[in-house]
């Protein structure tokens, strides 16, 4: 591997000292002077015709100084999906779930705002609610939207290969189920957004978002404004995960607001508000046939889902193809059909959640895999890495994988985590309360189209060398969210130059800096890290061109290394520019007394010899992938892929179940900052292992969430936490920045069927609905007693 | 959720604290402890109309009893109370919010752990969570005390939770609650016009719900001093390891004549398997006088099964959580035997 000054290193993040010390500025943390604050009329029902909303006695209230309803706010439907716009910015016909958008008030502190939309009247005609995803499609079911028929908001019907064929080789077949519960992405910063128009019609709205860009066009559209005339900015961001992908009414009521009273305002939710705007993972009910032929080789894989959306489409379109399209690796699979439906229901809308649309497919075949390896007799790490794709391979849905080091990350986890000696000691003590097992993923790493059909670059970045010299200033719409995107850029950057990273300066998360289509899809590495490259390269060609201009040599002789400018032929005279540096400089303490040209001195004389220096790079995936209908989901320049292996302990009695170790390899085809690579992966295995552990919203029976805070919705808390072993692969990615390829989504696709594996192995039943909590488990293990001719043979 | 205004006074002593809530008693007060549960009890949710999720709970712009849903479901369980007078006495007993809270931090009368001289445990009602976790002497003699209080909500919590909130907010549920009537605990609770002793069984009438006076403030907790040859033990059952509310509590506390035997005294408590934690009567009647050995065990458990009258709610359903009263009682009485055997 080529040796890197900064890449590959462990360097702290950019940002690391301002967030610990407090100092970095949230959206909520910003005050401005006049600043209004706004809150929202959520409604208490799940479904429900809207006969009147009187806002009269709200206006009347002192304090208030705007109230908006779908009168002011126009009924411009929106959503993440062209195909699917199926919002508006408030309810007028309907309500569709307990929580959706009445109204907006704003005023002059929180607890004004929040009693003037208790006196907003809204009469109510009560409709019957449907809130089982499964019986939503049923005929004479109540519709939640004239435009979905049978509340089916899309539907999938794929079919590669040929799997009449591929159930002709198999040898062993198998049908198997998995439900899943809707998630809450449980992240630390709940929504925040301010909003403020400016005296020439320019509005400017900061908000804790992962994709300024999609908002800033949601936001002209929605609120019919010229796009140039609106400005996205994402401050400091404690995590998104998904949901703050799509533009969200909390983001268009403050705009309208601000628009309505001409001052600034903020809307913060509160934690109950983050669960009812949701828009994180769908409830998934997954059934999978798959078979295999007497060698282990997958013949097969025949898939329905049904996926519970809630009210609306948010990025389920997304989601419903992801859910089959990633089944497609890691694996060497001919034959693959798809039946999937996504479902409306009167429950909060469901969206994008790290891992989109995948992860619970993902944990269904690798439990089939795991059966399959049983009734072959076989371990279930050799019946995976008998199937492994290589690079260089595609997929039967025409996923092409320039790099993939699944192998070596499978066995990677298998050596570390003493597979082979602990896995020959479970088959003698299965269902015995400790048990191991083992799963892969597959992700993409950058989705290789935009959600809107464009064929727009999904990022630029432009680097500008300080006019003064000595440093340079990254500017790209990437947003930081807390995955630490300004750190890699900035590493790049100085990896590029031979500066130390405090000479780069990264600004970001502002639509008006560049477009980037955000953090999401696992692509800001790889895309915008490529783009930043090009800048930083585009900004060096130009430095070393004027240098060699002065000195006279040829500009391939020179290089920027260590802060200084380096020659490849011999010593350099420079001594010209360093007379001019120091005259321009005269009382100056801090001058270069080096040996050699200073990165100080070259890059302010090329600013005196050309003026400002300006570098702009940007990344458009080639076309990819096939010519069906819905080809493009799943496509992307690149594929990570991921291998772990769970220990766990189980109480028989009470089951409870303790995750005691988890290793886990992931192939990220170069680790920019390894540190970071891991710190992905250990979030990751926590976040999989709350989701199949304890995380899912309870619904009562009028579809109110029973346990929207974060009491009630259990993710792991530091007690629950195993040990965790983070093992990194490279495999040198050729479409990648310096091979670089995706950690952020992909590294949670084994977590959870890795623990359901594991379970199985320690308790001996296998269980069909997640979470997998003790009572589930009880319930499993009294039912096998009960008849115990029906279990697999230990 | 925002909490509604307030103020907050501030006594200097009991006695002026209960002048205080003499004097405010008609406006609404509260008193605040280490305010872990009142606090997050009287936040507004954020959808105004959703708020009279149960009859109960008409009245409360406040998340009622913890939830509102747990208020629900113990109405709707005829056996769990006489549905009309609960009913009653939420309303009752709590206001909309309170005008004032009066804080007890100052009151250090109200805090410490000591040993009176009859070998009995005097636990002054704000004593921290974390303090009694960290008590050799609740350790070695009322295990099952700090047992509970190990397990209690996380660091944080403990540091600011007291004993005497967790006993006055009554949840059926509480940590320190359960094996405050495992371990047979007597309440001293404290008027302008006197004091009186209560045991602790005796305290709760319903979920959050208590037969405190308006004008009284539980001042500390009075352990009896164990007997030669006992032992205790209490298990929370939940589904992570921090910061959670248990599906289901047992406490268990046994006394032995000698190391072999016979039981003399036995006491188990059941946490989150009724509107109040419930102290299991069935078990004495199988265990007083007996021999300990496994099988005795495995009858009181099913014994105490019976005890308990768990609802199905979003923690756990009435099944799960009556199976878990029985192995988890078995459990509990192995190991307090086995403690017990150990204390001379
Ligand atoms: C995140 C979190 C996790 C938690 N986890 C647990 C858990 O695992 N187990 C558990 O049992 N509880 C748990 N709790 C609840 C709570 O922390 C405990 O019940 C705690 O002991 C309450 O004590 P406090 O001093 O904070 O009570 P406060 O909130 O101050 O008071 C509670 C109630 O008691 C009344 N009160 C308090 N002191 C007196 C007194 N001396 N006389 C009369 N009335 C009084 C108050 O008016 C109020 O109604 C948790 C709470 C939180 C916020």
């Amino acid at each position: 591997m080529k040796k890197y000054s900064i890449l590959n290193s462990r360097v702290p993040r950019v940002d690391a000292v301002d967030k610990v010390t407090g100092k970095a500025l949230y959206t909520d943390d910003i005050k401005m002077p006049g600043i209004l604050i706004g809150a929202i009329l959520h409604s208490p029902l799940a479904h429900a015709r809207i006969l009147n909303i009187d806002t009269s006695l709200a206006e009347r209230l002192p304090g208030v100084k705007a109230v908006v309803t779908h009168r002011e706010a126009g009924t411009t439907p929106y959503g993440v999906s062209p195909a699917r716009y199926d919002e508006t910015i408030f309810c007028h016909d309907k309500v569709r779930y307990v929580g959706d958008e009445i109204a907006a008030v704003a005023a002059i502190d929180l607890d004004t705002a929040l009693e003037a939309v208790s006196l907003i009247k809204v009469d109510f005609e009560e409709l019957p609610v449907v809130l089982d995803g499964r019986r939503a499609m049923e005929e004479g079911r109540p519709l939640l939207h004239d435009i979905y028929k049978n509340n089916i908001c899309a539907e999938v019907h794929w079919h590669f290969g040929d799997i009449e064929q591929g159930k002709k080789e198999s040898y062993i077949v198998r049908t198997d189920h998995l439900t899943s519960k809707m998630q809450d992405a449980a992240f630390l910063e709940p929504q925040s957004v301010i909003a403020e128009v400016d005296s020439h019609g320019n509005l400017t709205m900061w908000s804790s978002t992962q994709a300024p860009h999609y908002i800033q066009r949601t936001l002209a559209m929605a609120l019919n404004i010229p796009l140039h005339k609106v400005r996205v900015i994402k401050p400091a961001v404690g995590g998104g995960f998904g949901p703050k992908a799509s533009c969200s009414t909390a983001e268009l009521a403050t705009c309208l607001l601000a628009i309505k009273t001409g001052k600034p305002v903020k809307l913060t939710f509160d934690r109950e508000q983050v669960f009812l705007h949701s828009r994180a993972r769908h409830q998934f009910f997954h059934t999978m046939t798959t078979g295999v032929k007497k060698d282990g080789t997958l013949a097969f894989l025949d898939h329905q889902c049904i996926l519970d959306g809630g009210a609306y489409a948010s990025f389920g379109i997304a989601t419903i193809y992801y859910a089959g399209s990633l089944l497609g690796g890691p694996y060497r699979l001919k034959n693959m059909k798809y039946d999937g439906y996504r479902v409306v229901t009167n429950k909060p809308a469901c969206g994008a959640q790290r891992g989109h649309g995948a992860v619970i497919a993902r944990a269904l075949f690798e439990v089939q895999l795991d059966r399959i390896a049983e009734e072959l007799g076989t371990d279930p790490i050799e019946l995976r890495l008998k199937n492994v794709m290589e690079a260089g391979e595609t997929t039967c849905n025409e996923l092409f994988v320039s790099s993939f080091g699944m192998r070596e990350a499978l066995e990677a986890v298998r050596d570390s985590a003493a597979w082979k000696k602990k896995r020959s000691l479970s088959g003698k003590t299965r269902g015995q309360g400790r048990g191991i097992g083992a799963a892969c993923g597959f992700f993409v790493s950058g989705a290789g189209y935009p959600i809107y059909r464009s064929r727009t670059y999904h990022c630029t970045v432009v680097t500008k060398v300080d006019d003064v010299g000595g440093g340079v200033t990254v500017s790209s719409g990437a947003a930081d969210i807390g995955q630490g995107s300004d750190t890699v850029l900035a590493m790049i950057t100085a990896e590029e130059l031979g500066l130390p990273l405090d000479d780069v300066k990264v600004i970001s998360g502002d639509s008006n800096l560049s477009v980037d289509l955000g953090a999401y899809s696992s692509r800001t590495t790889l895309m915008t890290g490529a783009a930043c490259r090009d800048a930083a390269r585009d900004v060096k060609r130009q430095i070393l061109e004027a240098i060699a201009g002065v000195l006279c040599v040829p500009p391939e002789t020179l290089d920027l290394k260590d802060g200084k400018v380096e020659s490849l032929s011999g010593e350099l005279d420079f001594s010209k520019i360093r007379e001019e540096y120091l005259r321009e400089h005269k009382g100056f303490i801090d001058l270069p007394n080096e040996l050699c040209l200073t990165f100080r001195e070259a890059s302010r004389i090329a600013f005196l010899e050309r003026g400002s220096i300006v570098g702009v790079g940007m990344y458009r995936p080639p076309p990819l992938g096939g010519s069906f209908k819905g080809a493009t989901v799943g496509t992307s320049p690149a594929f990570g892929c991921s291998a772990q292996v769970a220990e766990v302990s189980v109480d028989l009695g009470t089951g409870e179940i303790t995750v005691e170790n988890i290793t886990g390899a992931h192939d990220c085809g170069f680790a920019i900052n390894r540190t970071q690579v891991e710190g992905q992966m250990q979030g990751s295995m926590m976040m999989g292992m709350g989701e199949a552990l304890m995380e899912q919203i309870i619904y009562d029976k009028k579809g109110r969430i029973v346990n929207a805070n974060l009491a009630e919705y259990k993710i792991p808390t530091a007690m629950d936490m195993p040990h965790l072993e983070a093992i990194i692969v490279e495999s040198n990615e050729p479409h990648g920045p310096y091979g670089a390829k995706e950690v952020g989504e992909g590294a949670i696709m084994p977590v959870i069927p890795s623990i359901l594996n594991a379970v199985y192995d320690a308790t001996g039943v296998r269980i069909e609905e997640l979470p997998l909590t003790p009572e589930r488990l009880v319930a499993a293990m009294e039912e096998a007693k009960k008849k115990p001719s029906l279990q697999e043979n230990p | 959720m925002i909490l509604p205004r307030f103020d907050v006074l501030v006594p200097e002593s009991l006695e002026e604290a209960l002048e205080m809530l003499g004097e405010h008693a008609d406006k609404g007060v509260r008193i605040l402890a280490g305010g872990t549960d009142l606090l997050v009890d009287l936040r507004r949710p954020i959808i105004p109309v959703h708020v009279p999720r149960c009859d109960g709970c008409a009245k409360h712009p406040g998340g009622m009893v913890y939830s509102t849903i747990d208020c629900e479901l113990w109405l709707s369980e005829p056996t769990a109370h006489a549905g009309g007078s609960l009913r009653n006495a939420l309303q009752d007993s709590r206001r909309i919010s309170p005008q004032y809270l009066i804080s007890l931090h100052l009151l250090r009368e109200l805090k410490g752990i000591k040993r009176l001289d009859n070998g009995s445990l005097y636990i002054g009602a704000t004593t921290t969570i974390r303090e009694i976790a960290h008590s050799e002497k609740v350790r070695r003699c009322w295990t099952a005390l700090a047992e509970g209080a190990d397990n209690l909500g996380s660091p944080l919590v403990r540091n600011r939770g007291t004993l005497g909130g967790n006993i006055a907010n009554a949840r059926p549920a509480a940590d320190m609650f359960v094996p405050t009537i495992g371990l047979n605990g007597i309440l001293k609770l404290q008027s302008l016009g006197g004091e009186r002793l209560l045991p602790a069984r005796d305290f709760a009438s319903g979920p959050g719900l208590t037969v405190i006076e308006p004008l009284e403030i539980l001042t500390a907790v009075i352990y009896p001093a164990p007997l030669s040859y006992s032992g205790s033990s209490y298990y929370k059952l939940a589904n992570r390891k921090a910061l959670e509310i248990s599906t289901v509590g047992v406490s268990v506390s046994l006394t032995l004549e000698a190391p072999d035997g016979p039981i003399t005294d036995v006491r188990v408590a059941l946490g989150a398997v009724g509107p109040t934690p419930i102290l299991a009567e069935s078990a004495k009647g199988i265990l007083l006088g007996e021999t300990p050995d496994e099988p005795l065990f495995k009858k009181a458990a099913q014994a105490i099964r019976k005890d308990a009258r768990p609802i199905d709610d979003h923690r756990g359903s009435a099944w799960y959580r009556s199976n878990m009263v029985q192995l988890l009682s078995e459990r509990l009485l192995k190991i307090a035997y086995i403690r017990a055997k150990r204390n001379k």
